[in-house]
């Protein structure tokens, strides 16, 4: 006998338990924003998939009607029935009133982590060549003023970087300098976290305000020195290089 | 109420209308026109389920030339108006870029002189030929470089040498241009605002006879 | 008699009164009038220099919106038919078979009204334009007052032709039917130069040029020509036959619904099919020419281009992906249910292939709809370690956005082909062979498509836009392009072992045809949405900035409401003119129905016209 029902409260039931238990083992865990995401697109291939025809149709949204509408039933389906029709309402009502309580945790947030840059910071580039000197310069003011925070491997990890939340940026993580042209970094290290835009939640950065101490020169070279030492290349609109 | 809370309100409430219609409307219709407000509802709630983020537009930046102390002011002044008011991003970049249509505008600060710089903004048929790339004798063309002194951009000679300052800077190059040299020229305006320079701009377009100096159109030498 | 009263009420107050006084009278009102003739001379002066005016309560901005998006979705409308319209004649002319014949007349006779309203609209579009933004037509009216002469020119010309189509159908059959089809490809060419002229208003606000001077010939042509012009032209042009057909399957879905008798089951069922197969076409290259018009927008600026992927706006394309997404599973869906239900008896063979399709797509969509940063609570972005989740750096970037994206398009495909082949014995010598090979490049393809895609993320960024994502979409469509003449090759000499059962299907389809339209206007209001606020504050894109209150763009939920109201107010609007288009039709119909057929089969009890409606032939139904 054929129990698409059955099968497709296993699929959504394991569907969970790889989202929730398994995958964590890997990786870090899901967000429950994602969790939903994706246990609502099994649903809707299950639905999708027990529609499409006259025959799968009945025998998957039959059982399911007959229970609901309560024809003919007896004993224990009866009283199924009944605590089904008081508890649905009832975990609806208290979905609603979770989602409504006031709570003391911070709304979830959404910063975007690297928002469009102004006008004028866009079309710019690297006014000094890449010369080892110059690649060293910038290493060495990169150790001087961003390695506290940076850290010294470029990483993200520098000796006061626990102090910051959001953490500071780890270079040699592939979603971060590699996906920026040199013009980004100089406006991000020139502007600080301040000047990011309202999106960017300038109030949560601790990024310096650097033009106030750091002439161009000097930031135009330690975002040489930050590639070099991060083993990254910045995004380019050309082929070679 | 916030302005969501009052949204979301109104999606649930037109999703409930149209469940009610379903469950009780027999007309076939009617039931489409719920189903259709179901699913306007349903994506109206989902949207207003996401990050909310309205984008609001930056300040209009006043410089006060008074304020202008070192070359590098000026250079920063110049940087603005070269990508916003001047319009020189629109086909210039700096460094090598796929979509720019006139030359590369990286390192010339020192190849050419000031002079010379300020000579191709304000007289682009002097010099400058159609195809840049071209070797040998000059083509007859006209450039497509257009008046920066003149209308619609229309930079003053104070704004012409910041733009110089600022591309003399992002070459590498110390700014030869001084900043007394630029104060003095003559200009009524004290401020120079950037960005809504291009409200006055524009309006002298609609306004011929509030510009200065109307362009003579269709002169190509 | 009048006069005389007058005079007489007049000529004692004169007596009276004496010349003196009304001489006063009229210094008096002079030294009144001046300053107000001065204040006059202000006001014009005034006028003149207005850059804004507004709407009190509902604001300048929102007015435009909703009319501009009417004016928009109607004219995507009003181009999409007269080529599915004109494809459907072209077909029925070459395959003989009167129903296409028929369909492209019943869609021409649609488009009358609603060319009117199209025009009606953008009348209203620009009047409201003139009056709330006149510093910005003023600029736009400068550069661009040659094109608006020719925008005139081909309004003109796309008029007659219309007329000239339609009232000629019945007249240019027969012998003259090339003649009416060289009327429709004319009726097409200027209906499209008359999108891609305001394009270039449109496109020039997004992506301007610089204007040297020149003539006003040479600096429109200069204007026109700029960087996102022909992407977005190709880009609506394809959307607007997707648009045209989804809603034509709209239309024949709620004709299906309604339906009374058996034959106009057949029919709309059938015109369903038909709408619906048009508009998956439409689909299919559609993200290739969205893809070209994203890398034009990211050349020509790449603020731009962040600004619409990676900050505000990149929530906009979760909810495109949802859209695309449910539209991509609704077509799917439909012709999935084509199968099992026009086909008796096929529904245990084609289980497994459904499965795996529907699997492929589930998790593709799964991982567009990935966004690249996550809502995450405080406690969960702790967890995380930081807001960037390893896995999901992964599946938000462009690199499996494209993959997948070629995935779903390659599936939906192979639906199609599947239904096409459904019912169907080859009987070719070499359908084997021809069997084998295709099976063999669509596994190769689709094997190619995943490596480059999850190659293309060790590569740089340059090199993975320019050669491996183009290479994906070559692959797709070199599949598309091969495997279209094949099947058609072996369905040429297949035996029918099924014949196709037209007016079977259930009522979920009906919905299904409207859900995939409402998906379209949607995902069109919502593109809208993204296109004019990817100008942020900029009227014209670093050039003339908005200086009005209205300046800011606004959040998505807000933008959605109104996408939503947007879409309604459409569907209200091409429904309203069906139900005139199909008015006149029901009392010519009607009587011969009833002289034809038994009087218990008119219909009854249903919203007349829109039941009553079209007369359903005999010849419809294959069977």
């Amino acid at each position: 006998m054929n129990r698409p029902l059955a099968k497709a409260a296993l699929i959504l039931i394991g569907m969970y338990i790889v989202l929730v238990y398994v995958l964590p083992l890997f990786t870090a865990p899901l967000p429950a924003s994602l969790i939903y995401l994706y246990l609502a697109l099994t649903l809707s291939a299950v639905l999708i998939y027990y529609t499409i025809s006259g025959t799968t149709l009945e025998e998957f949204m039959g059982p399911i009607v007959r229970f609901l509408s309560g024809v003919d039933q007896v004993g224990p389906a009866k009283t199924a029935r009944l605590l089904v029709l008081i508890v649905f309402p009832l975990l609806v009502g208290w979905q609603t009133y979770t989602r409504l309580a006031p709570s003391d945790l911070p709304p979830p947030e959404n910063r975007t982590i690297h928002p469009a840059p102004p006008g004028e910071f866009v079309g710019l580039s690297n006014p000094f060549p890449k010369t080892p000197e110059n690649i060293m310069m910038g290493k060495g003011l990169y150790a001087a003023y961003c390695s506290p925070c940076h850290g010294a491997n470029y990483d993200g990890k520098g000796p006061a970087a626990p102090g910051f939340n959001p953490p500071p940026a780890n270079f040699r993580d592939p979603g971060t300098i590699a996906q920026l042209q040199e013009s980004y970094l100089f406006w991000r290290i020139k502007k600080g976290g301040v000047g990011l835009p309202v999106e960017g939640m300038p109030w949560k950065s601790a990024m310096p305000r650097w033009e106030v101490e750091l002439p161009d020169e000097f930031i135009w070279k330690i975002i040489m020195g930050e590639y070099d030492g991060a083993g990254q290349s910045p995004r380019t609109w050309e082929e070679e290089e | 109420m916030s302005e969501v809370a009052v949204l979301q309100l109104i999606g649930l409430v037109v999703v409930g209308i149209g469940l009610l219609i379903l469950l009780f409307i027999k007309a076939m219709f009617v039931r489409v026109v719920g189903f259709v407000i179901i699913m306007l509802g349903i994506f109206s709630l989902i949207a207003l389920g996401v990050p909310q983020m309205p984008s609001l537009p930056p300040a209009i930046e006043t410089f006060d030339l008074a304020s202008v102390k070192t070359p590098d002011d000026l250079a920063a002044i110049g940087q603005k108006i070269f990508f916003s008011k001047g319009q020189c991003a629109l086909c210039h970049s700096i460094g090598p870029s796929e979509s720019a249509r006139c030359p590369d505008l990286k390192g010339i600060g020192a190849k050419l002189t000031p002079e010379f710089i300020y000579e191709s903004l304000t007289q682009p048929q002097a010099y400058i030929y159609l195809d840049y790339r071209h070797q040998g004798p000059p083509k007859e063309y006209p450039a497509r470089m257009p008046y920066i002194n003149k209308n619609p951009i229309a930079l003053s000679d104070q704004e012409i040498y910041s733009v110089i300052a600022f591309l003399q800077k992002m070459s590498g190059e110390p700014i030869s241009i001084k900043v007394e040299d630029v104060m003095q020229l003559a200009n009524t305006q004290q401020t120079m605002t950037v960005a809504a320079a291009h409200r006055s701009s524009d309006f002298e377009r609609v306004n011929p006879t509030e510009s200065t100096d109307a362009p003579e159109s269709g002169e190509a030498k | 008699m009048e006069y005389e009263n007058e005079k007489r009420m007049w000529s004692p107050l004169v007596e009276r009164i004496g010349i003196p006084v009304i001489l006063g009278a009229a210094v008096m009102l002079i030294a009144v009038f001046v300053p107000v003739l001065v204040w006059a001379q202000d006001a014009i002066t005034q006028a003149m220099s207005v850059e804004y005016r507004d709407i009190p309560g509902i604001g300048s901005r929102n007015v435009i919106w909703v009319v501009a998006q009417q004016h928009l979705l109607l004219a995507g409308f009003v181009l999409g038919v007269p080529i599915f319209a004109w494809v459907c004649e072209l077909v029925g002319w070459k395959t003989k078979e009167p129903r296409y014949d028929k369909l492209a007349k019943e869609f021409t006779k649609l488009l009358t009204s609603a060319y009117a309203t199209t025009a009606l609209f953008g009348g209203i579009l620009l009047f409201l334009l003139i009056g709330l933004y006149p510093k910005l037509m003023a600029y736009l009216t400068d550069i661009f007052f040659p094109s608006f002469v020719v925008y005139c020119i081909l309004f003109l010309l796309e008029t007659c032709t219309l007329y000239m189509y339609w009232y000629g159908w019945d007249a240019m059959q027969g012998s003259k039917k090339g003649l009416h089809l060289f009327l429709g490809f004319l009726l097409n060419l200027f209906a499209i130069g008359i999108m891609i002229v305001p394009n270039a208003w449109a496109t020039f606000q997004a992506s301007p040029v610089v204007i040297s001077e020149g003539s006003a010939i040479e600096r429109a042509w200069a204007a026109t020509w700029n960087p996102t012009w022909w992407p977005v032209n190709i880009h609506r042009l394809i959307a607007n036959v997707v648009l045209g057909g989804f809603i034509c399957g709209a239309y024949a879905g709620i004709r299906y619904l309604l339906a009374a008798t058996k034959e106009e089951r057949e029919h709309y069922d059938w015109m369903g099919y038909v709408g619906n197969f048009i508009g998956v076409f439409g689909m299919l290259p559609l993200p290739f020419a969205g893809y070209w018009l994203m890398r034009e927008i990211y050349q020509y600026n790449q603020q731009m281009g962040i600004t619409l992927m990676g900050g505000f706006l990149a929530w906009l394309f979760i909810l495109q992906a949802m859209l695309i997404g449910v539209l991509f599973l609704g077509a799917n869906y439909y012709f999935w249910m084509g199968i099992t239900y026009r086909i008796p008896g096929s529904e245990q063979n084609y289980r497994k292939p459904i499965l795996a399709m529907l699997v492929v797509l589930m998790i593709c969509l799964g991982v567009w709809m990935t966004p690249h940063s996550l809502v995450a609570s405080l406690e969960e972005a702790r967890k995380m370690g930081g807001a960037h989740h390893p896995l999901l750096g992964v599946f938000g970037v462009m690199s499996a956005k494209m993959t997948v994206s070629n995935l779903m398009i390659l599936v939906t495909f192979m639906s199609f082909i599947m239904y096409w082949r459904a019912g169907k014995q080859e009987t070719a010598t070499w359908a084997k062979v021809a069997k084998a090979v295709m099976g063999a490049l669509l596994v190769i393809a689709g094997i190619a498509v995943i490596v480059l895609g999850v190659w293309g993320y060790f590569v740089p960024a340059i090199i993975r836009i320019n050669y491996f994502s183009v290479a994906q979409v070559l692959i797709v469509l070199f599949i598309m392009l091969t495997f279209t003449p094949l099947t058609a090759a072996l369905m040429k000499s297949a035996k029918t072992t099924t014949e196709m059962v037209w007016g079977q299907m259930p009522i979920r389809a009906g919905y299904c045809l409207v859900s995939n339209a409402v998906m379209v206007i949607l995902l069109m209001s919502l593109m809208g949405y993204a296109r004019s606020s990817s100008r942020v504050h900029w009227h014209i894109y670093g050039v003339m900035r908005d200086t009005s209150e209205y300046a800011y763009s606004p959040a998505l939920g807000y933008a959605a409401a109104f996408m939503s109201l947007n879409t309604f107010l459409f569907c209200l609007l091409v429904a309203f003119i069906f139900w005139v288009a199909t008015m006149g039709e029901k009392g010519k119909a009607l009587p011969k129905e009833g002289l034809r057929e038994s009087p218990g089969k008119v219909p009854e009890g249903i919203a007349p016209a829109l039941a009553g409606g079209s007369p359903t032939s005999e010849e419809i139904s294959r069977t």
